[in-house]
């Protein structure tokens, strides 16, 4: 249209020309604005940790002083809200002069939107992020968070039980693999799966709590004969039946190659046998009925919800369910398996200009009286020594977690390994119980994914 | 690149500043600079928040960028990746099952309504119209987690259909792998066709009382004036209601997002699941920038032709009458 207008005369062609004067400054004037190529300004090293912000020992409420009235701004899972609750008032009475500024989100908000405030120009200074590539391996890659390191040395971090815990949230020198290298968060939460039951059904079936998959299968088919759904399964959100299939893979494997495979090691496959068989049991239970009907149409936690009503007899899945069950149920940790790891980590932004009150900080959520609150709120401690549960449904979680924790049953989470694992495996994990997808295809899926994954990086 | 955008924003201001002048030439003349300080600021409006946009996001889909790191120049790459992705091929076909939930099923449903709602007097009209249009303002997140609800192997649909004796046809429906796609299709229809109501009805106001009484003195039924006054009259409604329902369904995102996040399998994935998921999950985001160019491009041609479909159809019909009155 405007080249159209140049070579003709008359007066009502001005108008547009003058128009798209008037645009061509507006939009070169924004293009002014933002220079070269996106994401041009951001360098990629990682920072290096300077001289004097080097933590060596437990910082002081001296030396946090010595910062002068500073605001700690806080990002964090709105999970977190009961804990922060009281963790920030006692924090900001042994550091009077640091005013904490706590934001809660949603997980799923908070993940997609915690890697770019931390690119931010004025990042939060201390905030979660979450293990694996699509959010940690971003922030790490980026050079966004602080190494902690240090900090974990001071404050113990790199003894027992800490330090097989934040195995994830260790991270290579090119940000390509993780699970072994510097260390750039810490979780003070951790996670098992486990088989939680409904102990009256059990009783009803005359059946003992499992503590073998064996007796588990065999329960299923008891349950089932008597009536009741066998597991309660809520897949619609697609996690929760890779869960199981974790679960399944890690009894029968070897817990090691997972975390491997996981990690992003090189020559790690997920075409094993130990994957096969979890495979075919998922889709022998689901061709069995034994996770009842239209599973894939509810969410985990309508599902949580119906089992803490008392429908079905097990519910296969993580800790954090705990917290919907009240009296009546239980949980038997899976031997030599039960998968899980620490919960969503904490990171100090590299840019940050109070890295003592930030350390400080994660030193007063890693204390043993924030795991006893931990524990109380819902969730599962890394700290179990000297931590008690008020029910007995605490204290058996507890009891699974420290047998799943001797086991180095921790494997972490198969959605861990690309970023659009959870995807991909979910998508074609609800194909395989469907009938619709053979086991083998669904293994070269999975791994040629992460194949693809591997030759991007 | 600077000068790609001006050009597209001159064409799409122009179009009515062009119309006006070129009805009086050289009248206006002296009038043109203050038309131009009025539409100043929408201009400027536009220019940052729709056109500034669009060209960062045609840049970015140049680049593999991964939102952070520096990115790499990688040409039309990202575009052979997304036309070439079998994925996205699925995606794109289940966008064209939703065109049918989403557009064309709203469409029928509100003229339908409308015509009934338009002859038949019922006591507290403007009520029935408000509760048929309310689908359109809630949000689409409570739309969707009430439709769970609805679908739900536990759900009232379920409910029904054992009541009737239906109990072989029970499922949850938005669980399955045949039901999934027309499940969440329903979904769009029944936001959908109030707007379309809504437009139609305000459309039959405009029509002429007479033009139906001279139908009835030539005999015709209900139907017949259905077909032969309102139907022809309602074309420019109709048209402005399928290009909102069939940009709709092509962007559609929300209600696929919050009822089944594309599955079970890929059964109800659309593309702008995978721009979500490229841009926020993968990190992808001049891949991201690519799909959604894509998409905007498949919206602009097929909205466009539906455009140019019945506008010309609109103009013989039209004349045609003109001639038969004459």
């Amino acid at each position: 249209m405007t080249a159209n207008c140049s070579s003709r005369s008359g007066s009502w062609c001005r108008t547009p020309r003058v128009l798209a004067s008037g645009a061509v400054l507006v939009t070169t004037s924004l293009a002014l604005l933002s220079c070269g190529a996106p994401g041009g300004e951001t360098s990629s090293s990682g920072p290096a940790t300077s001289v004097e912000d080097e933590i060596t020992a437990p910082v002081t409420p001296e030396q946090v002083a010595e910062l002068g009235d500073v605001t700690l701004t806080v990002w964090a899972d709105q999970a977190e809200q009961p804990l922060l609750e009281q963790v920030i008032p006692a924090y900001q009475e042994e550091y009077p002069n640091v005013t904490v500024e706590p934001s809660y989100r949603s997980f799923d908000d908070l993940i997609a939107t915690v890697v770019n405030a931390a690119a931010s120009s004025s990042p939060p200074d201390v905030f979660q992020g979450n293990i694996g590539y699509a959010v940690d391996g971003a922030l790490v890659e980026a050079g966004l968070v602080r190494p902690l390191d240090d900090v974990a040395s001071a404050y113990g971090w790199d003894e027992a039980p800490w330090e097989s815990s934040l195995g994830p949230a260790r991270w290579n020198a090119d940000a390509s693999a993780f699970g072994d290298g510097t260390l750039y968060g810490v979780s003070p939460v951790t996670e098992i799966q486990g088989i939680y039951y409904n102990q009256a059904k059990l009783d009803q079936l005359g059946l003992e709590p499992p503590t073998s998959l064996e007796e588990l299968a065999t329960d299923l088919q008891v349950a089932q004969d008597a009536g009741e759904q066998p597991i309660m399964l809520g897949n619609a959100d697609q996690y929760p039946a890779t869960h199981i299939l974790s679960d399944l893979a890690a009894a029968d494997g070897d817990p090691a190659d997972i975390r491997a495979w996981i990690g992003g090691q090189e020559d790690a496959t997920f075409v094993t046998d130990g994957n096969r068989e979890a495979a075919q049991t998922m889709e022998e239970w689901a061709q069995a009925g034994y996770f009842g009907q239209g599973y894939d149409g509810v969410s985990n936690e309508d599902a949580i919800a119906r089992f803490a009503n008392g429908e079905g007899v097990f519910f296969v899945g993580g800790s954090w369910n705990g917290a919907s069950l009240g009296e009546g149920f239980g949980i038997s940790a899976l031997p030599q398996g039960g998968s899980g790891a620490i919960a969503s980590p904490w990171h100090v932004s590299a840019s940050t200009d109070e890295v003592p009150a930030a350390a400080a900080f994660l030193g007063m959520l890693t204390t043993q009286e924030s795991a006893q609150q931990i524990l109380d709120g819902g969730r599962l401690p890394v700290v179990t020594e000297g931590v008690a549960g008020a029910t007995e449904l605490e204290q058996q979680t507890l009891d699974a977690l420290e047998e799943t924790v001797a086991d180095e049953g921790q494997v972490g989470y198969y959605d861990w390994t690309t970023t659009d694992m959870l995807d991909v495996m979910g998508g074609s994990l609800q194909e395989v119980m469907a009938g619709r997808t053979g086991v083998d295809d669904f293994l070269e899926t999975v791994q040629s994914d992460w194949a693809d994954a591997r030759a991007e990086r | 690149m600077s000068t790609a955008a001006p050009a597209r924003a001159v064409t799409g201001v122009d179009r009515p500043g062009a119309a006006a002048p070129r009805r009086g030439r050289g009248r206006l003349h002296g009038l043109q600079w203050v038309g131009l300080a009025y539409v100043a600021p929408a201009v400027a409006v536009f220019a940052v928040f729709v056109l500034y946009p669009l060209y960062r996001t045609f840049y970015t889909s140049l680049y593999d960028y991964d939102g952070l790191t520096a990115a790499t120049w990688v040409g039309l790459e990202n575009y052979r990746e997304v036309l070439t992705a079998p994925e996205l091929r699925e995606a794109l076909l289940h966008s064209l099952v939703f065109l049918v939930f989403y557009a064309a099923l709203p469409v029928v449903i509100g003229l339908a309504l409308a015509g009934l709602m338009s002859r038949i007097r019922v006591y507290g009209l403007t009520v029935f119209r408000a509760l048929l249009f309310v689908p359109q303002i809630l949000s689409s997140v409570v739309v969707a987690v009430s439709w769970r609800w609805i679908y739900d192997v536990q759900g009232p649909l379920n409910d029904l259909l054992r009541a009737v004796g239906l109990d072989q046809l029970t499922r949850g429906w938005l669980g399955d792998f045949s039901t999934a796609l027309p499940a969440v299709g329903v979904i769009g229809t029944w936001v959908e066709y109030g707007l379309c109501m809504v437009l139609f009805l305000a459309g039959i106001a405009t029509i002429d009382r007479e033009q139906y009484e001279a139908a009835r003195l030539d005999g015709a039924g209900p139907i017949r004036e259905f077909v032969s006054i309102t139907l022809p009259a309602l074309r420019p409604q109709v048209s402005v209601a399928l290009v909102l329902t069939i940009t709709f369904a092509l962007r559609n995102f929300d209600l696929v997002w919050n009822t089944t996040r594309g599955g079970p399998g890929t059964s109800t994935t659309v593309p702008s699941v995978f721009v979500y998921q490229d841009a926020f999950q993968n990190r992808e985001v001049g891949l991201a920038s690519a799909l959604a160019i894509v998409l905007t491009v498949v919206i602009l041609v097929v909205v466009g032709l539906v455009l140019a479909a019945l506008r010309e159809r609109g103009t013989g019909a039209r004349a045609a009458r003109g001639g038969a009155r004459a």
